[in-house]
């Protein structure tokens, strides 16, 4: 390790090519992002990254105020259109955006939806532990805002800052002086003279500011610094964004049987749909019985009782519902509030086949059912709910007394594929639906790694008022359309 | 007689509030902060306020600031927040007041907060999160791995009086916001027994789109037709 004093016995003088600007910095952060991603902002340098890149790149900026969508050029004031972005700057949006709630947001943030956050740090050590810029700024009180959520939930963390402080003091340190806001998270340093990646064992140089010689740099970090064998200087061409090379993949697919073509045996997977037929997603149903793949695991409300209630069902016809897979002997469990016929003389083909030993059951209330949904896609692993206290449902739980009231844990649930019925979207995945087929949609869609839309109809980025979306793009990766003669009986 | 939820002024949807209660205050920058519930608000004389309020109204916005003149009458015990002050303006009287000792400030991650205002309203009794884990929010609360991973238990932080801002409201207490000032007004609405939505605009039931609806009528008690602040 170098010491700064070690180094520069007494003879050092601060090196006098120039550090990058706000600007600069921003426009080097910009870099390490790919068209499609998913971004979040923190409050301060973060905010500068959406401007430096071309208009019509595909990156999808989040805001600590709940936008989604990148900024549009030309925005307007905060007073006019009411939409700032995280350090309260008025902003306008771009067509596809949505407008998210703090606790959406927090959820997005938490629950591992955010490719890249980009936070700015006033100290970051050697294993990748930061301290909130604002500590520095406010000796004792502080205002890390968003940034530990950030750290905690994004897949990746870039942290910008100045590589020195204020005093002088380096900023790039073995251990932070401060008290930490995230630990071990941060996976690249961009500073105002150098990018620093941070690696298991330790920080690594990749590239140092124009003019810049890799020893003052090192002079200037007080943790160690390995040089990478690959040390270039830092460029600033952003052409990747342009229109020709910077388009997010495509969400839109050909057919149901297309997005649900990896789908494996054995997967879970979960079904939205509250019992008749608003919300259930007959068409992506017909999709995984023609895919035939075996030993799923189905999460949904009922476990497909359409057939024995009729819900207005034509004579000669029956509704497709979770029934269709039974019979194709393709479900090994269910997990449901409602699994049963509400007729003990017309039992279900789910009923049937528990009865001949055929499938697994696992009963959960509607409501725990609809939060440990939400848990799945919120990062939140698990929580204590009174629902079901001294019922069966609560056996070989965890019980606890909090404030007086005896609650039961439980935990979050997550699925492999997720299938939803919506009425609208647009190419980059929001949806909107129709009156009561939201019913669990909007629970089930973050909570699975890949989540297929069968809608109605699909639109161009902007067709969908960004008020009034109610599952933002980040949350849906395929998009299907139930085509136009498609009959939900059979 | 109020119509439906609606009162006449923010005084009276205020008109039961006490000394000591903890109130929620929404607003994220210039956007969605209810200056007409905290301009009244600093007109009663109710003092030893816990209030949760992260962040809205920086000194350089235009007309009051947030709850800068709750501080400087002294009304205000604690301040809950994830961000106590604007990033680059000056704060000085929340300063002052947290120097001097004569105000408690906890700060806490913006997400965690919002999630222990949601378990509140959502009735739970407390989650586990993994925002946080080995640094200062963990200190005092108890750490359990899931899935192998390591989670903080957050606790339900429930609200006397919830004070938000909302684009429209109808007399039933639906509600929809408008642009970035949605930020808090949901989840403090749910958290609160008795939630506050400042209206720019009130209109009769069937004046919202029940699809656009944000804020069901459930969870707001009153509305107030804000004044032009």
């Amino acid at each position: 390790m170098l010491d700064f004093d070690e180094y520069y016995p007494g003879q050092w003088t601060m090196p006098t090519a120039k550090r990058l600007d706000s600007s600069a910095q921003a426009r080097r952060a910009a870099r390490d992002l790919k068209p499609g991603e998913t971004v979040a902002l923190g409050s301060g340098l973060p905010s500068l990254v959406p401007w430096e890149l071309p208009p019509d790149n595909a990156v999808q900026f989040l805001t600590e105020s709940g936008l989604l969508g990148s900024p549009a050029w030309g925005g307007q004031s905060s007073v006019q259109s009411g939409l700032v972005d995280s350090n309260g700057v008025g902003i306008s949006l771009r067509p596809g955006a949505s407008v998210n709630s703090t606790v959406d947001l927090a959820a997005m943030l938490r629950g591992g939806h955010v490719d890249v956050a980009i936070l700015q740090a006033s100290q970051a050590s050697s294993r990748g532990d930061f301290t909130h810029w604002t500590t520095a700024a406010t000796s004792g009180l502080f205002g890390p805002g968003f940034a530990v959520d950030l750290a905690a939930g994004a897949r990746r963390v870039i942290a910008m800052m100045p590589h020195l402080g204020d005093d002088g003091a380096p900023n790039i340190v073995p251990i932070c002086a401060n008290p930490i806001d995230g630990a071990g998270c941060i996976d690249l340093i961009v500073t105002d003279i150098a990018v620093i990646k941070v690696n298991a064992s330790g920080l690594e140089l990749l590239e140092v500011a124009p003019g810049w010689r890799t020893d003052d740099v090192i002079g200037l970090t007080s943790a160690p610094l390995a040089v990478s064998p690959d040390l270039v200087e830092i460029a600033f061409d952003l052409s990747v964004f342009s229109a020709s090379g910077g388009k997010a993949s495509e969400k839109v697919f050909a057919s149901g049987l297309d997005a649900l073509s990896d789908l494996p045996d054995g997967a879970v997977v979960m079904i939205d749909g509250f019992a008749g037929p608003g919300g259930t997603p007959h068409y992506l149903l017909t999709s995984l019985r023609d895919h035939g793949a075996r030993n799923l695991t189905i999460i949904s409300n009922t476990a497909g009782i359409a057939r024995v209630v009729n819900f207005g069902t034509p004579p000669g016809k029956q509704a497709i519902d979770h029934t269709i897979l039974i019979d194709n002997r393709q479900v090994r469990k269910a997990i449901a509030s409602y699994p049963v016929s509400p007729s003990a003389s017309r039992p279900t083909a789910f009923e049937l086949a528990y009865r001949r030993g055929e499938v697994e059951l696992e009963l959960v209330p509607q409501g725990t059912l609809a939060e440990r949904l939400r848990a799945g896609g919120a990062g939140v692993a698990a929580f204590y709910t009174p629902t079901g206290v001294g019922t069966l449902i609560s056996q070989g739980k965890e019980s606890r007394v909090i404030g007086g009231r005896e609650y039961v844990l439980e935990v979050a649930l997550r699925a492999d594929f997720c299938i939803i019925r919506g009425h609208r979207a647009d190419t980059l995945g929001n949806v909107v639906y129709k009156g009561t087929s939201r019913n669990f949609n909007s629970v089930m869609a973050p909570s699975a790694d890949v989540t297929v839309v069968e809608v109605d109809e699909v639109v161009a980025p902007g067709g969908l008022d960004p008020e009034k979306i109610v599952t933002p793009g980040l949350y849906v990766d395929r998009i299907v359309i139930r085509p136009g003669n498609f009959s939900p009986y059979e | 007689m109020p119509r439906g939820k609606v009162y006449a002024t923010c005084e009276a949807a205020l008109a039961d509030i006490s000394s000591g209660d903890t109130v929620l205050i929404g607003g994220f920058a210039t956007c969605g902060v209810p200056r007409g519930l905290i301009g009244a608000l600093c007109q009663k004389a109710v003092k030893d306020l816990t209030c949760v309020y992260s962040p809205g109204a920086w000194p350089n916005s235009a007309g009051s600031s947030g709850i800068d003149q709750l501080v400087a009458n002294g009304q205000l015990k604690k301040l809950i927040s994830a961000l106590p002050f604007g990033p680059t303006a000056d704060w000085g009287i929340i300063k002052n007041a947290w120097q001097t000792g004569k105000l408690e400030i906890e700060v806490l991650p913006q997400g965690t907060l919002a999630e222990r205002l949601r378990a509140a309203g959502a009735g739970l009794g407390g989650v586990f999160l993994a925002t946080g884990v080995g640094t200062r929010f963990a200190e005092g609360k108890e750490v359990r791995a899931f899935a192998q991973r390591e989670c903080i238990l957050e606790l339900p932080l429930k609200a006397d009086f919830a004070l938000f801002k909302a684009d429209t409201a109808d007399t039933l207490g639906n509600v929809v916001y408008r642009g970035s000032g949605r930020n808090w007004g949901p989840v403090m609405a749910m958290a609160a027994t008795v939630s506050i939505a400042e209206a720019d605009r009130v209109c009769d039931p069937g004046g919202i789109d029940p699809e656009a609806v944000i804020s069901s009528g459930i969870f707001v008690n009153r509305v107030v037709q804000g004044p032009d602040c």
